[in-house]
C-alpha cells in the first residue's frame, strides 16, 4: 500500500550501513516487508566501502554518525572518488536529528535525500522509491555525462523534459550545468532566469553569477553573490564564490570574512580552511592563518587526495614569525604524510631553502639548493606559482641566480596574458637588485610564448596544419599550463580531425588539452565551445 | 574574590533531556503502536487504553520537538533548510504518521493533493506543523478529516479540516493574536499555534510570507487548520 506507482524493491540490490545492531535489524525488517531480497550490512565507514568495493549496490541506506572514523557523508564521498557508485545507484543519509552540521554536510555531500528519525517504514519506502525512481530516470543522462558526452546527455534532458514533469526542475538543472559546460551560455542563461522569476533557487542564482564573471562583469556577480551568501547561507558554493571575486578584486578583508562565516558553518572543508589561511596569511593576519591551515591538515588526515597547500602556507607562517623549529618540523609532517607523491616532497625539501635562510643558516641553505637544482629546473612546471615566488629570492640569495629564473620563466611562460604574474616575477629580482635580468628574463618568457601562439596561428592560416601541430606539441613540453596555448593546440587537433575523419588519438590528445585548460582557467567560455566541437565530431561521423 | 559556584546552563540542560525524553518516547511510541498493531481485531478498553497513551506519547513528542526548534531558531541555531518537495509525497507520509490513531477511532483520512503540484518548503518543519494539526483534529472529529495541498493567489495552502463541533468563538478570537492560542485542550499553552506560526513566517518568497490560521470554515462542517506558504 506504500508503493502505489512505486518501483519494485524486490529486483534491487540494498547496503545497510549502521553502527548500531538494533537499527540495522529495524532497516532490514522494513526493507524485507517491502519486497527487497538481497540485503548486506556494514557497521562501519571502512566495512561498508570493502563491500562497495567488492560488488555494486543499487540502493545504500547509511547513518550519519558511525561512532569512531569517518562519518556517512565521507563514505559517499569517498565512494564516488573511487567510481564505486553506478549512474542509477540511490545514497540516502540517515540522521537522528537535524543540526546546523548536518545541513550543511548534506548540502556538500549531496546524498540523493536524508531522512530524519524516527524513521517509519511508510517514511522510508516512499522516499527511497522516490529517489530509485528518480536516479532510473535520469541514468541514461547521467551516463552520458560520465562518459563526457554533454551534447549527447542535453538531447536526451530535451527529450525526457517534453514528459517527465516531476523530475522538471532536476531536468532543467541539469540542462543549465551542461549547457554552461559546453559553451552555450545564452541557453543557460535563460534557464536561470526564468527559474529566478518564481523564486531565489540558489544553484540558479550562483549559474547566473558564474555567467557574470566569464562575461566580465565581476560586479553584477559580486551583487548577486553577495545576495546569495546573505539570504542562503548554509549554500557554501555561494560563500566560495563571493570570496574568489572579492580576492580578484584585491578586498582581503572581506573575502577573508566571507570564507570565515562559511567555516564557521562548515568546518569541515579542508580546502575551504586553506583558502581562508592563505588570505588571512595574505593580510598578515597570522593567528587566523595558523588555526585555519592546522584544521586544514587535520582535515586531510583521513582523505586519500591529500595536498600540499597548507603545510606550505603554514611554514610561511611559522617564517613570518621567525619560528624556524615549528616551519621545519611542517616540512618533515608534509614530507612523511605525503610520502608517495614526488612533487610533495620535492616542495617540502625546496621550502627548506627560505627556512634555513631564516634560521641564520646559509650554508645549509646552500647545500640543500645545489642538491635541488636540477630537480627544480626539470619540474619547475610542477611548482605552483605562489610557491615559485617565494622561492624564487631565496634561490637567488644562495647564489642560483639561474634555478630563480628557471621558476619565474616557467610561471611567466605559463601565464604570459596576466600581468599580475609578470609584476611579481618582476618584484622578485628587483627585490635581488638584478632588475635588469629581472627584465629579461621576464621579456624573453613572455616573447616565447607570445610567438609560439602566432606561429602557430600563421601556420594554420596557410594551411599547414600539421607543421602546426608539431610545433605546439614541442612548445607544450615546455609550457604545459598555458591556458591558450593548450586550447589554441586543441582548437588545431579539432580541425585536423575534421580534414582527416575520426582519430582516436587525435581526440584523447584534445580532450586532455582541454580538460587541462579547464583546471586552469574553471570558468573560461572557449573551453566549452572547444568540448562541444568536439563531440559533434563524433556526431558527425557517427550518426546513432 | 567570593566563592560562588558557576551558574549552570540551565538551556543546554534542557536542550540535551529533552534530546533525551524524546529518544525514550520513541522507544515507548513505537512499542504502543506494536501492541496496537498485533491486537488488530481486539475491542477492549485495554486497547482503547493504549490507543490513547499512544496519542498522548504523539502529543509529548510534538510539543518536544517544538521546543527544541523554537530554542534553536531563537539561537539562530535551526538550520531552516527550504527544497522542492512533492506534496502528495508529503501528505501521504503525514497521513501514515497518524493512520494506526486513525483507524483506532474509526476516522478516514482523506488526501486530496494533485500528484503532480511541488512546493519549497523546509520538509521537517512544516511536517510537525501539520502533523499537530492532524493529531488536535484526531480528538474532535467525528468520523471523518481531510489532508488537502493546492495553490490559491500563488501560495500552497495546506488545510486540515475536521467534522467535529468547531472551535469555540473565544478562542478563535484569541488565536488572531499569534503566540497565544490553542487552549481548546485542557493543559494547552499555546505553544503549537505559536510554532505554526513561526514555522509559517519563516518561508519566504519575493516579498511574501507565510501565515497559518484557525477557522470554522472547515468544508465537513468542523475546524479548520490552515497553513499557507509562498
Amino acid at each position: 500500500m506504500y508503493t502505489a506507482g512505486g518501483p519494485d524493491f524486490s529486483k534491487r540490490s540494498y547496503l545497510v550501513v549502521d553502527d548500531y545492531e538494533g537499527m540495522r535489524s529495524i532497516l532490514r525488517n522494513m526493507l524485507t516487508r517491502a519486497g527487497a531480497q538481497r540485503i548486506d550490512f556494514a557497521a562501519n565507514g571502512l566495512t561498508a566501502l570493502a563491500a562497495l568495493d567488492k560488488s555494486s549496490y543499487d540502493v545504500v541506506l547509511c547513518d550519519l554518525y558511525l561512532g569512531a572514523g569517518i562519518n556517512g557523508l565521507q563514505v559517499l564521498e569517498e565512494a564516488r572518488a573511487r567510481e564505486l557508485l553506478g549512474p542509477a545507484a540511490v545514497w540516502l543519509i540517515v540522521s537522528s536529528e537535524k543540526t546546523p552540521e548536518m545541513v550543511t554536510g548534506i548540502a556538500e555531500a549531496k546524498p540523493d535525500d536524508y531522512l530524519i528519525k524516527p524513521i517509519t517504514e511508510s517514511t522510508l519506502i516512499t522516499r527511497l522509491g522516490r529517489q530509485i525512481l528518480k536516479k532510473q530516470a535520469l541514468a541514461a543522462i547521467e551516463q552520458a555525462i560520465r562518459d563526457h558526452e554533454y551534447l549527447k546527455a542535453m538531447r536526451l534532458a530535451d527529450a525526457r523534459l517534453v514528459y517527465d514533469r516531476p523530475h522538471a526542475r532536476e531536468l532543467q538543472r541539469i540542462l543549465a550545468e551542461l549547457s554552461m559546460l559546453t559553451g552555450q551560455t545564452a541557453r543557460a542563461q535563460g534557464i536561470f532566469e526564468q527559474i529566478l522569476t518564481e523564486r531565489e533557487i540558489p544553484w540558479a542564482m550562483l549559474g547566473l553569477a558564474k555567467i557574470h564573471v566569464q562575461e566580465g562583469n565581476p560586479d553584477a556577480a559580486r551583487k548577486l553573490l553577495q545576495q546569495l551568501s546573505d539570504g542562503h547561507p548554509t549554500y557554501l558554493e555561494g560563500h566560495d564564490w563571493l570570496a574568489r571575486i572579492l580576492e580578484q578584486q584585491g578586498e582581503w578583508e572581506a573575502a577573508q570574512d566571507v570564507l570565515q562565516r562559511a567555516v564557521s558553518i562548515s568546518p569541515h572543508s579542508p580546502v575551504r580552511q586553506t583558502r581562508l589561511g592563505q588570505v588571512a596569511f595574505k593580510r598578515q593576519d597570522l593567528d587566523t592563518a595558523e588555526s585555519a591551515l592546522k584544521k586544514a591538515i587535520g582535515l586531510y588526515e583521513h582523505v586519500i587526495r591529500k595536498s600540499p597547500d597548507p603545510y606550505l602556507g603554514l611554514t610561511q607562517v611559522y617564517v613570518e614569525r621567525k619560528d624556524t623549529g615549528q616551519a621545519l618540523k611542517i616540512l618533515e609532517d608534509l614530507a612523511s604524510d605525503m610520502k608517495d607523491n614526488d612533487t610533495a616532497r620535492l616542495l617540502a625539501k625546496a621550502m627548506e631553502i627560505p627556512v634555513r635562510l631564516c634560521a641564520k643558516e646559509p650554508q645549509v641553505a646552500q647545500a640543500i639548493a645545489a642538491g635541488l637544482a636540477a630537480n627544480l629546473r626539470e619540474q619547475s612546471h610542477l611548482i605552483p606559482p605562489d610557491i615559485a615566488f617565494v622561492l624564487a629570492g631565496p634561490l637567488i640569495e644562495v647564489g642560483d641566480k639561474n634555478t630563480a629564473a628557471a621558476l619565474m620563466s616557467s610561471v611567466v611562460g605559463n601565464n604570459h596574458d596576466h600581468p599580475e604574474y609578470l609584476e611579481r616575477a618582476q618584484a622578485v629580482f628587483t627585490q635581488a637588485g638584478l632588475e635588469e635580468e629581472g627584465r629579461q628574463v621576464v621579456q624573453a618568457a613572455t616573447r616565447a610564448a607570445t610567438e609560439i601562439m602566432n606561429k602557430g596561428v600563421q601556420l594554420s592560416r596557410e594551411g599547414k596544419l600539421e607543421e602546426a601541430l608539431q610545433m605546439m606539441r614541442q612548445a607544450r613540453k615546455r609550457l604545459p599550463y598555458n591556458p591558450r596555448l593548450l586550447l589554441n593546440q586543441a582548437y588545431l587537433l579539432i580541425v585536423a580531425i575534421e580534414r582527416r575523419g575520426h582519430d582516436l588519438a587525435l581526440e584523447l590528445e584534445a580532450r586532455d588539452c582541454i580538460d587541462t585548460a579547464r583546471r586552469l582557467k574553471p570558468d573560461e567560455k572557449r573551453v566549452g565551445e572547444l568540448l562541444a566541437k568536439l563531440e559533434l565530431l563524433d556526431s558527425n561521423f557517427d550518426p546513432a | 574574590m567570593t566563592d560562588v559556584p558557576p551558574r549552570p546552563d540551565i538551556a543546554s540542560f534542557l536542550v540535551s533531556s529533552i534530546h533525551d525524553m524524546k529518544n525514550s518516547l520513541n522507544v515507548m511510541a513505537s512499542f504502543l503502536e506494536t501492541a496496537l498493531r498485533q491486537s488488530a481485531a481486539d475491542r477492549s478498553p485495554l486497547r482503547r487504553d493504549t490507543a490513547k497513551a499512544l496519542y498522548q506519547a504523539q502529543r509529548i513528542d510534538d510539543n518536544l520537538l517544538q521546543l527544541m526548534t523554537l530554542y534553536r531558531l531563537d539561537r539562530e541555531a535551526y538550520p531552516f533548510d527550504p527544497a522542492e518537495h512533492q506534496t502528495g509525497e508529503f501528505c501521504r507520509e503525514l497521513a501514515e504518521r497518524v493512520a494506526s490513531l486513525a483507524e483506532q477511532r474509526d476516522i478516514a483520512l482523506h488526501l486530496t493533493c494533485a500528484e503532480e503540484l511541488f512546493w519549497w518548503f523546509d520538509r521537517e518543519l512544516v511536517f510537525n506543523t501539520v502533523l499537530q494539526a492532524l493529531h488536535n483534529a484526531l480528538i474532535y472529529s467525528q468520523r471523518r478529516i481531510d489532508l488537502s495541498c493546492a495553490v490559491r493567489d500563488g501560495m500552497l495552502e495546506i488545510r486540515v479540516e475536521d467534522d467535529g463541533p468547531g472551535y469555540p468563538p473565544e478562542l478563535l478570537a484569541r488565536a488572531d493574536a499569534i503566540g497565544r492560542g490553542d487552549c481548546r485542550e485542557t493543559g494547552s499553552t499555546g505553544l503549537g499555534l505559536y510554532f505554526s506560526g513561526v514555522v509559517a513566517r519563516l518561508h519566504e518568497n519575493q516579498g511574501r510570507r507565510g501565515h497559518a490560521r484557525l477557522d470554522n470554515r472547515s468544508r465537513l462542517g468542523g475546524s479548520a487548520f490552515v497553513l499557507c506558504l509562498p
